[in-house]
């Protein structure tokens, strides 16, 4: 089965981008086959560098890093979200995010959100 | 049709009254409900210590008629639970707190059980806060 996880929240607002990524692991490691689209500020979540310490927290960006570990290589972002933030995307030449990712327009993502059985936004 | 369902929403969110809306229409018209998987601000719906005012119906006791007349299964995410002070007997003694608060009808399980149930259903929907 085909999961679309989409990350859509600041990496330290709340709880919700660290659940998100629990349980889209969990699912990869019950065989699902799982993709994770980075949109709205979710796209926060792949900045490089991140230190969460300074705010109590474990860094987000450091186990995100290990997704291709858990074969878990299917990672977009919303191209419109990484604009409206001044964010370069990560195709070939930029390096602004911590893991590769394809950037998507609107078309492009709505063939991704049809091409799954099931999409989970956190 | 077989639903799961993901509860993330707050008690006091609308979302989260949606959620029971939908599972109780869904098994009103024959759908099975295979189960409700409580995770985020949403796993605070398994404090039995929620008391809404004498008019008012809380989610907790809504879900628990439910469960009751249906068997549901109430899953309540473990990690998100203990973060949020919402613990069984089990959980209460392990790590040494010196009440527990499930209400009943809820278990206390991990994501698994999320796993399990979203890839076996027909149908997962989604009640985000």
């Amino acid at each position: 089965m085909r999961l679309l996880y989409i990350a859509a929240r600041a990496p330290y607002a709340d709880d919700r981008a660290q659940e998100l990524l629990d349980t889209l692991l969990v699912a990869a490691s019950f065989g699902a086959q799982v993709s994770v689209l980075f949109q709205d500020d979710g796209v926060w979540q792949l900045l490089p560098g991140q230190n969460g310490a300074a705010l109590g927290r474990k860094s987000l960006g450091a186990q995100l890093e290990a997704l291709p570990l858990f074969e878990v290589d299917h990672i977009y972002t919303d191209a419109v979200s990484l604009a409206e933030r001044g964010l370069a995307g990560n195709d070939q030449s930029s390096k602004d995010l911590l893991l590769p990712a394809q950037a998507l327009d609107a078309p492009a993502l709505a063939a991704l959100l049809a091409g799954h059985d099931q999409v989970i936004r956190l | 049709m077989r639903f799961a369902l993901l509860v993330t929403a707050a008690p006091d969110q609308e979302a989260a009254f949606q959620a029971w809306r939908f599972a109780e229409a869904a098994l009103a018209q024959g759908h099975q409900v295979s189960r409700v998987f409580f995770a985020g601000a949403a796993v605070a719906h398994g404090n039995l210590l929620n008391t809404p005012a004498r008019d008012e119906t809380g989610l907790t006791r809504r879900w628990q008629t439910l469960q009751q007349a249906h068997e549901l299964d109430l899953v309540i995410c473990v990690a998100a639970a203990l973060r949020r002070g919402v613990l069984d007997a089990d959980n209460a003694r392990s790590w040494e707190q010196p009440v527990a608060n499930l209400a009943d009808g809820f278990v206390i399980s991990g994501l698994g059980q999320l796993a399990e149930a979203q890839l076996e259903a027909d149908r997962l929907v989604t009640f985000p806060g």
